[in-house]
């Protein structure tokens, strides 16, 4: 089965491997660590998180650790070496923006450095991180399909950006060539999926969804099973670089709110601004007025690089993660609504 | 209409149940298939009869009772095999509901059309079929084994066949495409499912037993709506036809296959240059030659235009666009003057302004596509530009604010164009084929190239321009 799937890179490496994942209590940790529980080419699954993930299985081995805490450095090199950790899958970062920037920048940005210095430490040889295709920003002059050598251009004021632009220069700078080390940068598109909960799903759940008037810019979407199948294939095989991980296919914001059942609220530009900025200090609102070039312009990513090098090809359209989403808000909406589970 | 939209799919899907079914009795080593599928064929028939009416009724699971006071239908009596029967007839069954809900999916169903709940539920409720429900009231942990077992045959199926995969599969056709579900049939090689990447334990257990592939996105990747493209046809083709009265010469000389790029003029305050090069190429060219031309930064960020603009087909103008649409072998329509085209004043009109740093040159060398120049004459004349008002640049978002006999005189509806006599004229095409792709770094030779294709543009509308008696009826 892996062999069907990998096609070019042949098989995972004869060694078994012990694969460490951070923010393991967290949903893509918690798939990845049941995806990996079955895969018999991972010896051991290192779990690190604040809580105890879900999936755990006979493989997992559970450390209760955050790296925000002032020891982290020498109690992730500690775990590390003890448990001989091959492989880390840093998941460890907040998937929708916050209030408390000051803790995401702690864990995030510095978290980040802390547990890349604790890896150096150690034995550990690859490095694989979570990102965003969001951090190429929304912009009118973008191409309509980003490559990965595209500079990273979201606002840096935003600190959802920054902290995570931070994070995955720091992961490069890990991978640089020559030192027998490596990093692979998996840049996700927005997740979409039955059970995945982020901004981009709380948006798409309100009644009436706003939009700004005028702009209909292009999305795209990954399914929550993709994203987790890219983690498993960068975990597994040695595939060092930058790759965007998306669904097939672009879909209009307006098409897709609409598939998503929900009617769009059109307001004028200027209008918008102020409003979205009100409702975000009032914590009614799921991001920031910077998320706002996405409601305009287009960032949408290709994925033609992880096809090639990753093998990754996804189960999924934008639109088909997109309608499993929908399937899933309309049956919770009417659960609620009748309130007998079915 | 939810009903009739679900009807036809229910019929085509009953065909892999039927294929299903004599291979399931002769996996069981039942050495009679003719004689079972005739008597299969009766049971089936009521069984989907009373789903197509039973749907108001509630749920099977509900009335056991009331079903089990009914005589036993006359199959009862051949008792021979029958528990087997049953089984695939369940089995069967089971997978006929399943196979039609998801095929809902693969056929682009979406949620608004029928709504997803609906679809499990009616499932739900019609999953039960009655020869099983007759033998015992547990219909629940029936179906739950029924589809463990499922399962089980996907998983064996996975395992048997690990190396098949990657090899056999590029070869198959892709419109064969089919859910996972489809591997419980085990049908000749020849139709085994293609390139569906194996789905893991793990995720199949979370997410379903489908991954689902439909290819039928409404949206082309670069934003074309074909069915807003439709519904403005109208006016374009009025716009082309009686408005403009666009005649056409050395349409021939756009290839009739294969990639290539259209250079030509730009002119208008509101550039309807390149919505009128596609109409062309569209109405007038023998293959239909489908046209995205390469439209200014600035459009995107105007609100309702830059969508517009995007829905009808124009693309962003970068050499990222360009390059994947050339290499989907389409034809790029390029005006190299870009916005100095469009800004040029009436006394300019004609005058070809300066062509960029030769970009498009540059294209043409890396992805070897010919060039095509192309000449417009009217469409200079229809929005003439009096004026520029360059300081308002910033407030209107545009890269000037024009000012024409009509606008803004006359409010919005000054920016409509004249209706001048337009004129397309095809040139022969350039082929840079002799120079190989490592010419794109030499800026002298794409200095060259542009200007030599800029001189056969401008000699081909002075030209057009001697031979015009009027600028109305040309």
């Amino acid at each position: 089965m892996i062999l069907a799937e990998r096609g070019r890179l042949g098989a995972p490496p004869a060694r078994r491997r012990v694969v460490a994942v951070t923010g393991a209590a967290q949903f893509l940790g918690s798939n990845l660590i049941g995806l990996l529980e079955e895969d018999p080419s991972v010896r051991a699954i290192v779990c690190l998180d604040s809580e105890a993930p879900t999936t755990a299985g006979a493989k997992s081995r559970v450390y209760n650790v955050s790296l925000t805490e002032s020891l982290a450095e020498e109690r992730m090199a500690e775990i590390l070496s003890a448990e001989a950790v091959d492989v880390v899958v840093h998941l460890a970062f907040l998937d929708s923006p916050t209030h408390s920037t000051a803790f995401a920048h702690e864990l995030e940005s510095v978290g980040t450095m802390h547990l890349l210095n604790a890896c150096r430490r150690t034995k550990v040889h690859k490095v694989v991180m979570r990102s965003h295709t969001l951090l190429y920003g929304a912009h009118a002059t973008n191409p309509n399909y980003l490559s990965e050598k595209h500079p990273l251009r979201a606002r840096r004021t935003e600190s959802f950006f920054a902290d995570k632009m931070e994070a995955e220069n720091e992961v490069l700078r890990f991978g640089r060539p020559g030192q027998g080390r490596m990093a692979t940068v998996l840049r996700i598109a927005p997740m979409l999926g039955p059970t995945v909960d982020n901004f981009v799903t709380r948006y798409l759940s309100h009644r009436l969804t706003p939009t700004v008037l005028g702009f209909d810019p292009l999305w795209q979407f990954v399914h929550e099973a993709d994203a987790v199948r890219a983690l498993r294939l960068a975990a597994l095989y040695d595939v060092p670089g930058v790759f965007n991980i998306v669904g097939g296919g672009v879909l209009p914001l307006r098409t897709v709110i609409k598939l998503a059942g929900r009617t769009m609220l059109p307001m004028p530009r200027s209008v918008a601004s102020g409003f979205t900025t009100a409702l975000w200090l009032t914590q009614l609102a799921e991001a920031p007025p910077s998320f706002f070039d996405y409601l305009q312009y287009i960032c949408v990513a290709d994925g033609a690089l992880a096809r090639k090098e990753l093998g990754f090809e996804p189960l999924y359209t934008s639109r088909e993660a997109l309608i499993d989403y929908a399937n899933a808000q309309h049956l919770r909406d009417v659960r609620l609504l009748s309130e007998t589970p079915a | 209409m939810k009903r009739k939209d679900k009807r036809p799919k229910h019929e085509s899907s009953a065909n892999p149940s039927a294929r299903a079914r004599p291979t399931q009795s002769e996996q069981r080593g039942d050495a009679r298939p003719p004689v079972a599928r005739g008597d299969q064929k009766g049971p089936s028939n009521p069984k989907r009869k009373a789903r197509r009416t039973g749907r108001n009724r509630p749920p099977a699971a509900a009335r056991p009772g009331e079903r089990r006071v009914h005589p036993p239908q006359p199959e009862r009596s051949a008792p021979s095999a029958l528990t087997d029967e049953h089984a695939a007839l369940v089995e069967a069954g089971l997978s006929d509901t399943d196979i039609d809900s998801e095929e809902a999916f693969e056929l682009g169903i979406g949620a608004r059309v029928v709504p997803p709940t609906t679809q499990y539920g009616e499932a739900f409720e019609s999953a039960p079929p009655e020869p099983h429900e007759r033998k015992s009231g547990d219909v629940e942990a029936q179906i739950r084994a029924l589809e463990a077992r499922l399962d089980g045959l996907i998983r064996q199926r996975h395992f048997a066949d690990p190396a098949a995969g990657s090899d056999a599969d590029d070869s198959a056709p892709s419109s064969e495409r089919r859910g996972p579900l489809a591997k419980t049939d085990s049908s000749p090689p020849a139709r085994v499912e293609p390139a569906a990447p194996p789905v893991e334990d793990f995720i199949s257990r979370k997410w379903g037993r489908s991954a689902m592939r439909s290819r039928s996105e409404e949206f082309d990747d670069f934003g074309l709506d074909p069915s807003f493209e439709q519904r403005v046809k109208p006016v374009v083709e009025f716009l082309y036809r009686s408005y403009f009265r666009t005649t056409v010469e050395g349409i021939d000389n756009v290839p009739a296959e294969g990639r290539c790029i259209v250079v030509a003029n730009h002119s208008g305050a509101v550039p309807l240059d390149g919505l009128m090069l596609r109409a062309a190429l569209r109405i007038e060219h023998k293959h239909r030659r489908d046209l995205r031309w390469l439209a200014e930064d600035f459009v995107y960020y105007l609100p309702f235009a830059g969508v517009f603009m995007n829905r009808v087909g124009a693309v962003r103008a970068c050499p990222e666009n360009a390059e994947r649409l050339l290499e989907k072998e389409s034809i790029v329509g390029v005006f190299p003057e870009g916005v100095h085209g469009i800004k040029k004043l009436f006394q300019e009109r004609y005058r070809l302004q300066r062509f960029g740093r030769g970009g498009y040159i540059r294209l043409c060398l890396r992805m070897r596509a010919p060039i095509v120049p192309c000449a417009i004459i009217g469409a200079e004349e229809s929005s003439p530009l009096l004026y520029r008002l360059e300081g308002l640049t910033e407030l209107v978002g545009l890269p000037y604010f024009p000012i024409t006999p009509t606008f803004p005189f006359l409010g919005p509806a000054g920016l409509l164009p004249a209706p001048t006599k337009w004129r397309m004229r095809f040139g022969e095409p350039i082929n840079l084929d002799n120079y190989g792709p490592e010419a794109a770094d030499d800026h002298v030779l794409v200095g060259r190239l542009s200007e030599r294709v800029r001189s056969s543009i401008q000699a081909m509308l002075d030209s057009g321009l001697r031979e015009r008696r009027s600028v109305w009826f040309g």
